[in-house]
Order: C-alpha cells, then structure tokens, then sequence
C-alpha cells in the first residue's frame, strides 16, 4: 500500500509545523489533525523512545533551554533548615532581637516552649522526609526558585517566632484548653500528613518515576483520600490552623492563609492531571478540601 | 550552568519551561483585541475618566484665581480628585478580565500606589492637606491623566493625534519627577503626625500577638521608591 507524506504549515506565516510520513491513503482529515495535535505541546519525557513518538522519520525537536538549574533536594533542605534554625534564634534570645535586658532569657508561659517544639518537630519531620522519603518526578528547578522560596519560609519563620517569643507575648485567650485543642490537631494533622508521604512513596518504587493513582490504604490517616486528591497539602493546612489556634499569633494566622492558597493552586493543578491521565479517577473526590474545594 | 532538558514542570511558578515536542506549532499568534462590546466600554471609561481629570484641572485654575494664591487648593478639588483617582481601581479589573493587554500586577502597583497616597496620607493626615507638596503631585497626575486617558480613548478609536503621543511621552520627563517629589514631600510631611497620634499603628501587648509601626512603614514606602532594575519607574 502506498503511503503518502504529509506536510502541514501554518497558513498565516508558511511555517512548517509537521511533517507526517507513512499517512495511509484512507486516513480521514480528522485522523491527521488527531496525528496532528498529537505532537503539539507536549513536553517529552527523558524515557520516551523515538520509535513510539506520532512523527515520521525525521523527526524535529525544539530544544529550550531552561537556564541555571537547581536539585529540588538541595532547595527542600535549605528552605526548610532556615526556618529551623531562625526561629530558635528568637526562642533563646540571642542578643539583637529584644531589649538587651531579655538576652538569654526565657518564657514563663508553657505554651511558648511547646510552641518551640512542635515548630521545629514540624521542620525536622520535612527534612528527614526530604531525605529518606520523598521521590521526586523532576530532579531540577529554575535556580532563581531557591532565593524565592527561602525569603518566603525565613521570612515567615522570623516574623512568626519574633511575636511568639517576645516578651511582651499574649497567651491564648482560652488558656490551656485552648493549648490542648491546638496540639492535638497539630499533632493529628503532622501524622497525617506523614502518612500520606508514605502512601505517595509507597506507589511508587524506587528509581521510578510512574504515576498511579492513590488508594486509601489500612492506614486510617490515608482514608481521606477518598475525600481529596491531596490530602498532604489538606493536613499540611490542618497543621499551621492548630499552630495558629495553639499562639493565638495573627502572622501564624496570615502565614497558614498564604500557605493555604499556594497549595490550593498547587493541589488543583495536580487534580486536574489526576483527571487528565486516568479515566477511571474517583469522582468524589476534591482537591484539596473535601467537597469543597 | 545551562540545562539542556526536554522535560518542563517546575514547582509552583518556574521560569523558563522548556517543551520540546515534535514539530511545535511555531508562527507568532495574533494578539487579538477586546471585541466590540468591550471596546465601547472602555471608550466610554477612558472619555469619563479624560472628563473627571479636566474638572480637577478646571477646578484647580478657579481655585488659584478666586483665592490669589496657589496654597491650599486640595480642598477645592478634592472629593473630584478622591472620586477619579479611586476610579482608576476599574484598570485593575480590565486588565484581570482581559479586555485590557496590561499586567495586572504592574497596573495594580500603580494604581494602589496612587489610591494610597490619596486615602491613607493625604485624607488619614489632616496637617499635610495645606502642604504645596500635596499641590505638586495633583497638578502632575492631572496632567498626566488627561493626558493619559485621551491617548487610550483615541487608541481605541484607531486615530491617535500624533500630539497626544508626543505629549504623553515627552512631558513625562518634567511631570513624573514632579509628580514623585510631590508624593515624597508629602509622605515625609505626615511623618510626625503619624508618630505623634500613632496613627494606624498597633503595638504589644496584645491579644492577636501582632504589632505595626506605620511611621516605620512610609519610610519603607519612601526607600521603595528608589528605582531599581527590579521595578524601574512605572510608566504605562
């Protein structure tokens, strides 16, 4: 059978814009156009092999160059040690913060030195994640992302921890009832959050980059994925409410809104190619928060 | 070190997504303009915003002939001036809806800035009213405006008069210093009355554990100021 060679330029400036070899004669319009769109777009994988691609035998690639480049390990571990290490700086008191009468010294309310724990149990937590659990589908991002990330996180940090260990602090208003209802959502939440890193890794084996898509498991912390696509960022949320609800500190507060919209964005952009990738994903679930957003 | 990658996602917002697919579409896509409909409105915006800025400018010529003297004009203008100025908070709105091909963030910044020093220094601090600073930058935005909105209004029209363009980009050298020491002036004018009755400013203790210095804040406005090449001045 005779095969015909396809060419297709843009109208407008004669570009070429594909070239398709091997088109059997009684292909349709609609079926070129399908070959057509095929090739658009998409970026291509390091593991796609030439063969399969939807081109002929010469095959044209468009190169960009993505620019300085950075590991997301090295950038997770820098933007996470920072905040670690500033907000014990105002913890103790180093001198420069506060009135120098208050160098070194420290808090007589509980709720502060809790406060302390549960910040740097959170940041330890995303460091050994970082290193023994996640499994990252990119190694790189745009070197510029790591000055970005870090004034956000040391930022935040710093304003956070200068008004929960000032001085002058407020404890909550409802007291130590108030403490307690807080920490046990943060803590609920943090090992939440875990688990579903675990899940995450679970799916997929080491060295591996494919995509399945995630089931609750035993684990009943995992049962939210019946709710949500991405529980993670839903517990991650859950965990800055409690820390807010646990020093009654409007930047805590403000940091958890901001935090909470950036993985709002990040979580519909993940639903969405959830949905695009597996037909058979379950239609109840939402993004990020369960039925409604 | 360059990259050479053919694959793109970076997290959050990254710069630079290289795609290599085979065969991109290339050719330059026609931007395509707002449609009849919008085109209207925003004729009928830019004429009512040309108009509003012009009683301003009336209004100030009056002013200085009835009074003899050039101080204190501000309060002759200002519910016109508070009125339009606020107004241009629609731009914000037509470039986020897309009938307008500006940033909306570098139309916000401009525009905040301008609704903020009217409400929050020139109208939250009585005491600077009767500054010549306040006189300096409302005569410079006046212009600028008129100027401004008459170019857009003709623009959409497809007969731009080549003296508005000239006008809009060359008197821009005389009236944007202006404009920026009348702001500057007026903002370090506020300074005490804003220590001295703390003026929007919460400080500790407190129950929400938050404390603002806007004193220290306008400083920061003030320092902002200083082009850059991170924001070199904002010219639209």
């Amino acid at each position: 059978m005779k095969h015909y060679e396809v060419e297709i330029l843009d109208a407008k400036t004669r570009e070429k814009l594909c070239f398709l070899d091997k088109v059997e004669p009684h292909a349709t319009i609609a079926e070129i156009k399908n070959l057509f769109t095929k090739t658009q777009g998409k970026s291509l994988k390091d593991e796609d092999v030439l063969q399969k691609l939807p081109v002929g035998t010469t095959a044209t690639l468009y190169f960009r160059d993505l620019g300085a480049q950075i590991s997301w390990v090295t950038v997770f571990l820098t933007e996470y040690a920072g905040p670690l290490f500033i907000y014990l700086l105002f913890y103790f008191r180093v001198p420069f913060i506060y009135g120098h009468k208050y160098d070194f010294t420290s808090s007589r309310h509980t709720v502060v030195h809790l406060a302390c724990i549960c910040h740097s149990f959170h940041y330890i937590k995303r460091l050994l994640e970082t290193l023994f659990v996640h499994r990252f589908s990119h190694g790189t991002m745009p070197l510029r992302n790591i000055f970005k990330n870090c004034t956000y996180y040391w930022g935040f940090a710093a304003w956070m921890a200068y008004y929960i260990n000032h001085p002058l602090y407020t404890p909550p208003t409802y007291g130590a009832q108030q403490v307690k209802l807080a920490l046990a959502i943060f803590v609920i939440c943090q090992l939440g959050n875990f688990s579903i890193h675990m899940a995450l890794r679970d799916l997929r084996p080491a060295g591996s980059k494919t995509r399945k898509i995630p089931y609750p498991t035993k684990n009943p912390f995992t049962w939210l994925f019946l709710l949500v696509s991405c529980p993670n960022y839903t517990y991650e949320v859950g965990s800055w409410i409690g820390f807010a609800i646990m020093t009654q500190c409007l930047p805590v507060a403000l940091f958890s809104l901001v935090g909470f919209t950036q993985m709002t964005i990040w979580a519909k952009g993940k639903h969405r190619s959830y949905l695009k990738e597996f037909r058979d994903y379950p239609p109840l679930r939402m993004p990020i928060i369960p039925f409604l957003l | 070190m360059a990259a050479a990658a053919a694959t793109a996602a970076t997290k959050g917002n990254g710069g630079g997504g290289g795609r290599a697919g085979a065969g991109e579409a290339g050719g330059a896509r026609k931007k395509k303009g707002p449609g009849p409909l919008a085109t209207a409105y925003l004729v009928i915006y830019n004429v009512v915003m040309t108009a509003g800025w012009l009683v301003i400018a009336v209004g100030l010529v009056r002013a200085y002939l009835a009074k003899g003297s050039y101080h204190s004009l501000y309060y002759s203008i200002e519910k016109p001036l508070k009125f339009f100025q606020t107004g241009a908070l629609l731009e914000i709105l037509h470039c986020a809806v897309g009938i307008v091909p500006s940033s909306v963030v570098l139309t916000s910044f401009q525009v905040m800035s301008r609704v903020f020093l009217i409400w929050a220094v020139t109208h939250s601090v009585k005491e600077v009213q009767s500054e010549d600073s306040v006189l300096l930058f409302v005569i410079a935005w006046t212009i600028t405006e008129i100027i401004r909105y008459s170019f857009y209004t003709f623009s959409l029209l497809n007969h731009l008069p080549y003296l508005i363009k000239w006008a809009r980009y060359t008197l821009f050298i005389v009236l944007y210093p202006m404009g920026v020491s009348g702001e500057l002036l007026t903002i370090y004018a506020a300074l005490p009355f804003v220590r001295q009755a703390g003026l929007y400013s919460i400080s500790l203790p407190n129950k929400y554990n938050f404390s603002f210095d806007y004193y220290a804040f306008l400083i920061l406005i003030m320092i902002s100021y200083i082009p850059s090449p991170h924001h070199p001045f904002p010219f639209s």
